[in-house]
């Protein structure tokens, strides 16, 4: 993708500077932990290093405190 | 190694994990086990923390239970593969620095586009990214080596046939190594998006045989461990 094809948030993201798009993403990542956001890693299906042992005890969406009151089509 | 270093060059990655590469001594180790003790990081079952099972390219996996990582995944290795060894790396890499002082080592675009050469789905959109991001931020005062890189790297199909006709000279003794640069040069899209699909999967395909004996060998070890 060329940075024309890009959408407008992507090369706003692109446009800062190194520092800040490190500073931006510890931003986030405080924010993902602040409301629960589990450190597990995602499911990397392909990769080496997806070994079932390293599996955690699933939590509800990845967040502790949180369970399925209800289940829809998902 | 990978995850931190797209955030910073913009190809953004999320990655919970933390990945290290070592070199294998004893001094390393001793100062690796004092930091993981101090995240009171637990080995996962396999592959055992062993020197020759790191020399032969297995990563050991750990996770943390200190207090604010808890579940933080580690995971130790002492060779990457498809990139150049670690003085290298080193002598090529890219330095951030921050008002306070701090430093960022991180691997160059062109290395890390080599370590992201992986079988994983997830990997191949970043190293579009990353190399066309590599262009954008160096096209107005190209070196020798980056075109070289852009047109070994590139893989938007756009970019690709504009570099072979802005580096009509430079594309021809390439094409023998990357014989889709032909179809870029004759403007033929729809063969050439086949065609980086294919590359691709040609890598990934690399990847995977690189990886074989090593998942076997992670078998025997879950054997052994059932067995006790």
């Amino acid at each position: 993708m060329t940075y024309e094809q890009m959408p407008e948030e992507w090369q706003e993201w692109i446009n800062l500077t190194p520092m800040e798009r490190f500073k931006q993403s510890e931003q986030i990542f405080a924010n993902y932990l602040a409301i629960g956001g589990s450190l597990d890693p995602d499911p990397d299906p392909n990769s080496p290093f997806d070994i079932p042992e390293a599996w955690s005890p699933s939590l509800a969406h990845g967040r502790a405190g949180l369970r399925l009151l209800r289940r829809g089509a998902s | 190694m990978g995850g931190q270093a797209c955030v910073f060059y913009g190809a953004a990655q999320v990655s919970k994990d933390i990945d290290f590469t070592i070199f294998a001594e004893e001094a390393n180790f001793i100062r690796l086990h004092a930091a993981l003790a101090e995240l009171q990081a637990e080995r996962i079952a396999i592959p055992p923390f062993d020197a020759d099972a790191l020399a032969r390219g297995h990563a050991v996996h750990y996770r943390c239970q200190a207090t604010g990582v808890e579940g933080m995944r580690v995971d130790v290795m002492a060779r990457m593969r498809g990139v150049s060894d670690f003085a290298t790396l080193w002598e090529r890499r890219t330095t951030f620095g921050d008002d306070k002082g701090a430093e960022f080592n991180l691997l160059s675009i062109p290395d890390l586009v080599q370590a992201k050469k992986t079988q994983r789905s997830k990997d191949w959109p970043v190293i579009e990214l990353l190399a066309a991001i590599h262009h954008r931020e160096n096209a107005g005062d190209p070196r020798a080596d980056w075109i070289e890189f852009w047109l070994r790297e590139v893989r938007t199909p756009e970019l690709l046939i504009d570099l072979t006709r802005t580096f009509a000279e430079e594309a021809q003794p390439l094409l023998e190594q990357r014989p889709l640069l032909a179809l870029a040069i004759a403007g033929d899209m729809d063969a050439l998006r086949l065609a980086l699909d294919t590359e691709r999967q040609a890598v990934q395909a690399l990847d995977r045989a690189y990886w074989e004996p090593l998942r076997r060998e992670l078998e025997e070890y879950r054997r052994a461990e059932r067995l006790g």
